[in-house]
């Protein structure tokens, strides 16, 4: 146990975000240690996937504080100021996260060259390295068109990896997928969180939050309600909303979240469209 | 600062009312400074000599403008009455009937439009004898026929899509409740067609619009002859300046509305 | 050897009524030669020039600066709702005109460069419209992907926006390039040596204007066939394995 007490590698303070005239989020707490897993769990529309953008900067907030180790992000003004922010934390979203005209073994190396400056070579040993981590090694030739959902996730994340973060969210990344895919994804982000990987979780799978998180948040309309380690949010919890939620997803199938590919319809081209 | 994410409510919605939109349009507001400042000139008498000349000589240049309008609805309505006839036999069973119209198609839209309306012009001859009678036989219905081919060609594509792309399901449907062919086509396909050609239609009658600019190579006197003409009389050089750039502002004048009115169209539409 | 085959050609088309005897008259036949010539050079230029504009246009358009992007939309929508012809008599009549003023005489954008920037920017702004609607096909996470992964605005747009917008408008730039082949011909306007201009010249005083027009139409025919052909030969190598068409 150490003496001195190790500050959140991840914190947020009364964070406010509006879009527009809507309130998004209304005052949201989060401290995340480093090594922790930590969920968000919560209703569509809560603003959890707000919560994952603000940490990056793809959101800016009207109000409040969020420091990622020693960086304010809310006092973060210029492009290469976020490009340094966004070296360190890995993001993988819902769908779509892969560019559709490179292979996979580019999708890889594509950040690590152009933005690390690495040479090919290693760029490419390392993502050899990753995909074998996430079990895609014998795919690096493929392309994200033909692969399965559960199997581009995989990729999404060992590409999240390439430039070694420090920090690594999740947004919904297995809402997209057909229920025998959802496994695969799990066990990949598992092995993170047992690696010793600070990560946060945007996730509709209780059991799997329950299992791997250090402190998991629910939130509702912008707030946190509660927060805790997974045994007391899951197990007994003190607001009647968490408990209203936890009944309301427990039994009930994940709503299945998929978007219809924007880029597969437009590869369809209309002859009627042709400007004469 | 603003959120890096646009989100779908920053997007303005175009307001239900014609007449807000068309005073908030910045080339509506341009034409209507352009009038302010021609009436101050009139009220003052300060009048540039060069605008003057273009007064002077707006008749003819309208003239010369209604010279193109006519060309272009003409060639239109010769092109699209071609035009059908040779997309509805482009889907003929017959193999041989869709080998000539694909040639056909193939041949005027792979044709330089000016090397068309050469053809029509010096070809053609330029009177027809008919049972004795000599009829003059006019430049600008050569360049007529000349920009009809190649909108006939256009528009049998335009129609062979529409008809494709109306889904078989309503075929079988349509003659499982025992309608004939031709009652199929004129009750249920055709109105869905029309629906469906209308934007690329109208994009096309565009496109003729100002290739009728090409009759005034071949010595018809449209707009762009006329200017040229009046600017060669005039001999100015601001004058020569303002004449040209009038072309252009007649031009889009006739045509952005068009252009507009055929994008409402087809968000109107879209869903179609 | 070349005359004859000349020979033999005039004497195969006399019978049908069409006299391509000009092409034994050397003068005229050089003549014809560097139509061909400039015709093709024109093309040439004008392809990979209206393609550069296109993309610089389509990239002012979706940067998200308004002070960039409004006026050159006005600018698009007078070009696209313009004759080509007028626009090249203004670029070539005035601004060529003011220019040669403003330098007093050694200008050195000749007929032709004029050319090939009216026809280059005419069908660069349809480049720009359909490389537009590509950039904003592109699905809005996968931008946020390419952001996460710390690409700045410049290196989102290279890697990831124009490559899937290039593969969404591959078909309308080629169709805009096969038009742009068959503009190249309104060169004779203003007296630029391409095909056409050199067949009315030889047809002003042969009167075989048929027979010219005919040549000329074999020969867009073929380099707007040679154009089709490039253009489904990128869209093959272009191909994304997994969106199967």
């Amino acid at each position: 146990m150490s003496i001195i007490d190790i500050s959140p590698l991840v914190s947020l303070r009364d964070v406010h975000l509006a879009f527009g005239d809507t309130e998004v989020l209304k005052g949201i707490d989060v401290e995340v240690k480093q090594g922790q897993a930590v969920s968000i769990i919560g209703p569509s529309g809560s603003g959890k996937s707000t919560i994952l953008r603000c940490i990056t900067g793809l959101l800016r907030p009207q109000r409040g504080m969020i420091q990622v180790g020693d960086v304010r992000v809310d006092g973060l003004k210029t492009e290469s100021d976020f490009i340094a922010l966004r070296k360190r934390v890995g993001f993988v979203f819902q769908q779509y996260n892969l560019f559709p005209h490179l292979s996979v073994l580019e999708n890889l190396v594509i950040s690590p060259i152009k933005v690390g400056g690495q040479p090919r070579a290693q760029a490419e040993a390392r993502a050899r390295e990753l995909l074998a981590k996430v079990r895609m090694d014998h795919k690096e030739r493929a392309y994200p068109g033909e692969l399965s959902g559960g199997q581009q996730q995989r990729v999404a994340i060992a590409r999240a990896l390439t430039l070694q973060p420090e920090l690594i969210l999740f947004d919904e990344v297995t809402s997209a997928l057909d229920p025998e895919m959802v496994g695969e994804v799990l066990t990949v982000i598992r092995d993170l969180v047992q690696d010793g990987l600070t990560c946060m979780l945007v996730t509709h799978e209780m059991r799997f939050a329950e299992e791997v998180s250090d402190t998991v948040y629910f939130t509702e309309a912008g707030r946190i309600v509660e927060s805790g380690p997974p045994s007391r949010i899951f197990g007994s919890p003190q607001s009647e909303r968490t408990r209203a939620f936890l009944q309301r997803s427990s039994g009930a199938a994940v709503a299945r979240q998929s978007s219809p590919d924007p880029i597969a319809s437009y590869l369809t081209f209309d002859p009627l469209r042709l400007a004469v | 600062m603003a959120n890096d994410l646009a989100l779908q409510a920053g997007r303005a919605q175009a307001s239900g009312r014609f007449l807000p939109a068309l005073l908030r349009d910045p080339w509506f507001g341009l034409l209507l400074a352009l009038v302010a400042l021609g009436v101050v000139w009139a009220a003052t008498g300060t009048t540039p000599a060069a605008v003057q000349a273009l007064w002077h000589w707006s008749p003819a240049l309208l003239r010369g403008l209604g010279m193109n309008i006519q060309i272009s609805v003409l060639a239109m309505a010769l092109g699209t009455l071609v035009g059908l006839v040779v997309g509805a036999l482009s889907l003929s069973p017959s193999r041989l009937l869709r080998r000539l119209t694909r040639a056909y198609v193939l041949l005027f839209r792979n044709a330089p439009i000016l090397v068309l309306v050469y053809f029509t012009t010096y070809v053609f001859p330029f009177e027809v004898n008919l049972a004795g009678w000599y009829l003059p036989f006019p430049d600008w219905i050569k360049v007529v026929i000349g920009l009809g081919l190649p909108a006939s060609a256009n528009v049998a594509e335009i129609f062979r899509g529409a008809i494709q792309s109306i889904p078989s399901a309503q075929w079988e449907a349509a003659q499982s409740l025992a309608f004939k062919r031709t009652q199929i086509f004129r009750m249920i396909v055709l109105p869905q067609c029309v629906r469906r050609m209308l934007p690329s239609w109208m994009n096309l009658m565009a496109s003729i619009t100002m290739s009728t600019s090409l009759a005034s190579l071949v010595g018809v006197h449209d707009l762009v002859d006329t200017a040229t003409v009046a600017s060669n009389t005039v001999a100015r050089s601001d004058f020569t300046i303002l004449v040209y750039f009038t072309l252009l502002a007649l031009f889009f004048a006739y045509c952005y509305p068009i252009a507009r009115w055929t994008r409402y169209l087809e968000r109107r539409h879209e869903h179609y | 050897m070349i005359d004859s085959v000349l020979h033999a050609w005039v004497a195969f088309f006399k019978p049908l009524g069409l006299n391509y005897s000009f092409v034994q008259d050397p003068g005229e036949l050089s003549a014809f030669g560097h139509g061909l010539l400039v015709t093709l050079q024109l093309c040439a230029w004008t392809i990979p020039v209206s393609l550069l504009f296109g993309v610089l246009i389509a990239a002012a358009l979706t940067s998200g600066r308004p002070w960039l992007a409004r006026p050159l939309q006005g600018f698009v929508e007078v070009t696209r709702n313009t004759p080509t012809l007028v626009q090249l008599y203004c670029a070539f009549l005035v601004l060529n005109m003011l220019i040669t003023q403003k330098l007093g005489g050694g200008n050195p954008i000749t007929p032709f460069a004029w050319v090939v920037i009216v026809v280059a920017l005419h069908k660069g702004v349809f480049h720009a419209e359909a490389l537009r609607a590509g950039i904003e096909a592109v699905p809005q996470v996968t931008m946020e992907a390419a952001r996460s992964l710390a690409f700045s605005r410049r290196q989102i747009l290279t890697q990831v926006q124009l490559p899937l917008a290039v593969r969404f408008a591959l078909p309308a730039l080629v169709n805009n390039l096969v038009d742009l082949v068959k503009m190249t011909a309104i060169a004779s306007a203003i007296a630029v040596g391409d095909v056409t201009y050199e067949s009315i010249m030889i047809w002003s005083h042969r009167d075989n204007v048929l027979e010219l027009l005919l040549l000329i139409l074999l020969y867009f025919g073929l380099l707007t066939w040679l154009v089709s052909v490039a253009g489904r030969w990128l869209e093959d190598r272009l191909r994304m394995p997994g969106y199967g068409q």
